[in-house]
């Protein structure tokens, strides 16, 4: 077919180039022989040879026309589908563990509650988290410190290899100082009021019980709009996280930040799975299906627009959940990007960028946080990924002994929180842990997936997002085009650059490389973030 | 124009002729692992008698801690693809605290005589079975059988009988063994090391010493997990003193371009690259059954190469936590369609005072922690970095291929590094724990791999 159509092109040009050339044939070919239609050589001997059709031009009437249309089509689409946004699907679902109710409406009430110590029994909670008694002891359990403080008297201690610190995991001599503190000075009853400081509800959604905390302004001045917020925690996090960070987003003036007009209601929802929000009992429980709920349960407080911010879980549900209903999400912002794609190009660049960081797109900043490219990203991520890999593959194994063992617990969490607050904290026999935070606050967030028994369905998230092949997975297709702030932390476990970042957040209004943080944001630098939302937002209020 | 091409031709001779896998031995490999410096006087080499024991103590701290385990309900549907069903595990808890007899256990531990001794600043335990009766004129031989992880010496107990005594077991007289089996320094009873580095040339110059030791000058060597490198590398270090080399594992550490050509087309053109058709069938498809198998199992491994301390901290803590991790290996890898059963299949293939006696020795030595340390001891650096890789072995080799291993190696692979090898059988069927779950099958080949070897007295050619 093509033999039919190349000779009259090859024709047409030729004839071309010989009007304006004023060139003979032999000439004419000999020059354009040493460009690449070496394959037409044979053809063309033979075709300007052959006596000239008179059809030539009835063809060429024929073609450009054809062409043309073709062109056309091919731009008209290419318009139409900048303009159509691709979205994830809602979708539905139900997480519950009775049959879902064919009739009645699910109940949807917003029910106050307020977590309790255990003089009194805690079953009633446990209970709500598809919690088992304990075999042999059927209903009845000891207080909650009662049984805490027994557990961590009879913890069996392994003493770590000579000069080991914190490079073959949690150093055991200083988990016994931890624990001692825990046993003797940590007052679990004063942490629940501090907990109870702000209120909290629970609602039902989907067969499931999310529990959220709602934090509006005590005093809002008059004429000002209080911006809903909604932030979302990780792993080994929870809402107790964004405490010292809700004040400076709800009573901004009160703490020293003036950043204009903006003040938040924050609400802080605990995932499914999670600390106080009742555990899926189905399969396939993932991030889109937590966006949805969480769309659900703004909706259900009334909010039409709002913000969304979070890091680790927390900035792939948010992620989702502004692919899913863009109207909805006036603004997104980040202190983690995950970014999954890579391609050969990304590799290339990613060479290239050691020496010519400029040339593709790195900033000074960028190249300092990036390169060493195999240390920084294929070393450090490797060494650090074990609990992703045996949790993505193996959680029900993986959370047995910790839901068992508070010693072991703590070691587990902790350990995120020495290695991803600052790298070097590896190399100190203390793993750097009391450098930035409290104790008390440390280990609050560990009661927190203690007295809830929530360590197994925290780590089965992990295999729910990550059993799927990637690639299908909706949110690396889709974009991200609601205006968009990224707050770039230096210790965070892997740096993503701006321009990569543009890959997916296409709309990207503010990028700020902050001077000291790591993982845990909101926990370790809260008005560093506070203050990079709050400008972000006003950017956004701007536009 | 002949210039250039002999040049190449003579480029890539020279090429081929260095890269040639040189055949060296591995360096013997001391060290000082107790605690502290390493003292001036010399260390005690007496072999003392060791019994297990227990105490009424232990066993109630033990049941409290059973009574008290918290357990999380599994997903629905989930049998054992979320790791060990908890629903299960409640059952094989109740199972432990009610039937389960550890006092029992530990007489039937120790009916075979154990023995410590220091060597390297460590105490090394270890099981020495002499055989109850040899024909006239017969000696027994030597055969040093190292176990893995999750495992112990106690794997060993259902096959030391076939070796010490085939005649009582329909197995012939001709080669009669006397066994022992060490358990690796950081597992059972051995003391763990106190310092870093100590690795599997650690080990194996371990057990060379406590063979030498023994007084044994020529030995046999078997092993799989932890004990097909351990084994892999005595017989490295000291290839005139292991006579054959019996391995139920086999791995490969550096994929190069024939492997990855193989992978893609050796499922058409099998003989061109040497696989058997029992190998086909085992290795493909091979996304499912060797990248995707590989990496839904090895999470454990990923973790315990990176931060041992961690997650062994809750398990020494937490004997169902203990249960569930060890327990899990022993479904997976005995079968992997066990996963798909609500029971793992556990009890198929083993009885559950078995499995329990096995966790139990975990529990009581605390060991759990320093035995996950030799993965990050031997995997920090990554696989196929290690000197040991990339030498290969020449001592007479025998190879058991059991069907349900992890992953399947091939003759044709395992002949670039063991370069020996005088028996490889597709077993019929068995997995990853050959000598708990199969030991007659295991034995039956040791015996012909070892009558083979006997026979051509092939330990004597390998100097050439």
């Amino acid at each position: 077919m093509w033999r039919d159509i190349l000779p009259n092109a090859w024709e047409s040009i030729l004839s071309r180039i010989r009007h304006l050339y004023l060139l003979s044939p032999v000439e004419v070919q000999t020059s354009l022989s040493v460009k690449s239609i070496s394959h037409c050589c044979c053809s063309t001997q033979a075709i300007l040879y052959l006596p000239r059709s008179f059809e030539y031009s009835q063809k060429n009437a024929v073609l450009v026309p054809v062409a043309a249309l073709g062109v056309g089509g091919v731009l008209f689409c290419w318009l139409k589908s900048g303009h159509k946004m691709k979205i994830i699907d809602m979708g539905d679902g139900w997480w519950g563990s009775e049959e879902r109710p064919f009739k009645g409406k699910e109940d949807a009430t917003i029910r106050p509650f307020k977590i309790e110590t255990s003089d009194k029994e805690i079953e009633y909670q446990l209970a709500a988290q598809g919690h088992m008694p304990a075999a042999g002891q059927p209903g009845k359990k000891g207080s909650l410190p009662q049984d805490l403080h027994q557990r961590l008297d009879r913890f069996r201690f392994t003493p770590h290899v000579e000069g080991a610190a914190f490079h073959y995991g949690f150093n055991s001599t200083y988990l016994r100082k931890v624990v001692a503190y825990w046993r003797n000075q940590f007052d679990w009853r004063k942490q629940v009021e501090v907990l109870n400081k702000y209120p909290h509800f629970h609602t039902t959604i989907e067969g499931i019980d999310i529990h959220f905390i709602h934090v509006k302004p005590s005093y809002v001045p008059h004429g000002r709009a209080v911006r809903p917020l909604l932030m979302v925690h990780g792993w080994p996090g929870s809402f107790y996280e964004f405490y010292k960070i809700i004040p400076l987003l709800t009573e901004p003036a009160k703490h020293g930040l003036n950043e204009g007009d903006v003040v938040f209601e924050v609400i802080c929802p605990s995932i499914p799975g999670y600390g106080f929000s009742e555990a899926p009992h189905q399969r396939g429980f993932d991030s889109i299906a937590t966006a949805r709920i969480f769309h659900k349960l703004m909706n259900r407080l009334g909010f039409k627009e709002y913000y969304i911010q979070g890091g680790d879980w927390g900035s792939r549900i948010t992620t989702n959940m502004a692919q899913m209903l863009p109207q909805s999400v006036k603004g997104l912002h980040l202190n983690l990007v995950f970014i999954a794609r890579q391609s050969l190009g990304r590799l290339i660049r990613i060479m290239l960028g050691a020496y010519v960081p400029w040339l593709v797109g790195f900033s000074r900043e960028d190249a300092r946080r990036f390169y060493p490219f195999m240390q920084k990203n294929v070393y450090d991520v490797l060494r650090e990924s074990g609990y992703l890999h045996i949790q993505a593959t193996k959680p029900d194994t993986a959370g047995c002994g910790l839901n068992d063992s508070p010693v072991g617990l703590a070691a587990y969490i902790l350990e995120k929180f020495s290695t991803w607050t600052d790298k070097s904290f590896l190399y100190q026999d203390n793993g750097g842990l009391e450098s930035k935070y409290s104790l008390d606050e440390l280990l609050t967030n560990v009661m927190i997936y203690w007295v809830t028994s929530t360590i197994v369905s925290s780590m089965r998230y992990y295999k729910e997002n990550f059993s799927k092949d990637p690639d299908l997975s909706a949110h690396n297709r889709v974009g991200v085009y609601v205006p968009t702030g990224i707050a770039a932390f230096p210790q965070e476990i892997v740096h993503v650059p701006r321009v990569w970042a543009k890959d997916v957040y296409r709309n990207i209004i503010t990028y700020s490389y902050m001077p000291r943080g790591g993982h845990f944001a909101a926990f370790e630098e809260p008005k560093l973030l506070a203050q990079d939302i709050m400008q972000f937002v006003q950017k956004v209020e701007q536009l | 124009m002949l210039l250039e091409v002999l040049l190449v031709l003579g480029t890539l001779l020279i090429y081929f002729l260095f890269s040639k896998k040189k055949e060296e031995t591995l360096p013997f490999k001391d060290g000082w692992w107790g605690r502290g410096q390493k003292p001036v006087t010399k260390e005690d080499s007496g072999i003392r008698p060791f019994k297990v024991e227990t105490t009424e103590e232990e066993l109630s701290d033990l049941f409290r801690r059973l009574d008290q385990a918290r357990f999380t309900e599994p997903l629905e549907n989930s049998c054992f693809h979320y790791g060990t069903n908890s629903v299960h595990l409640r059952k094989i808890v109740s199972y432990w605290k009610n039937q389960f007899n550890w006092k029992k256990q530990v007489e039937v531990l120790n009916k075979y005589p154990q023995f410590k001794t220091k060597i390297q600043g460590l105490d090394i335990h270890f099981v020495h079975v002499k055989p109850p009766r040899l024909p006239e004129g017969q000696a027994a031989k030597p055969l040093l059988m190292v176990h893995g992880w999750p495992g112990s010496f106690y794997e060993f107990y259902k096959i030391i009988p076939l070796l010490t005594d085939p005649a009582s077991h329909g197995l012939g007289d001709e080669h009669i063994f006397e066994v022992i089996c060490p358990s690796i320094p950081g597992y059972g009873f051995s003391e763990a090391p106190h310092k870093k580095d100590f690795n599997s040339v650690s080990a194996a110059s371990v057990f060379y010493e406590l063979m030498l030791r023994l007084g044994f000058n020529e030995f046999y060597t078997q092993g799989g997990d932890w004990g097909w490198l351990i084994c892999t590398n005595l017989a490295q270090i000291a290839p005139n003193h292991v006579k054959g080399l019996h391995l139920n594992m086999v791995s490969v550490s550096k994929l190069g371009l024939t492997h990855l050509l193989s992978i893609l087309l050796g499922r058409y053109f099998p003989g061109l690259f040497g696989f058997q058709d029992e190998d086909v069938r085992r290795m493909f498809p091979f996304l499912k059954k060797g990248l995707y198998r590989i990496l839904s199992e090895s999470g454990y491994a990923h973790i315990q190469a990176t931060k041992p301390d961690t997650v062994g901290c809750g398990l020494n803590d937490s004997p169902v936590g203990l249960a569930a991790y060890i327990l899990e290996k022993f479904s997976s890898w005995t079968d992997m369609e066990f996963q798909n059963l609500e029971d793992g299949g556990l009890e198929r293939k083993f009885s559950l005072d078995d499995l329990l006696t096995n966790v139990m020795i975990y529990w009581v030595s605390g060991c759990i922690v320093s035995s996950m340390r030799f993965y990050k001891e031997n995997l920090q650096k990554g696989i196929g970095t290690q000197k040991h890789e990339k030498l290969t072995v020449q001592v007479p080799t025998g190879i058991a291929s059991f069907p349900n291993e992890i992953l399947h190696i091939p003759q044709a692979w395992a002949k670039k590094k063991y370069t020996n090898i005088v028996s490889f059988h597709f077993m019929p069927r068995g997995g990853h724990f050959a000598a708990f779950e199969e030991p007659e099958l295991l034995a039956k080949d040791i015996l012909q791999f070892v009558d083979k070897v006997e026979k051509e007295q092939l330990w004597k050619k390998k100097g050439e």
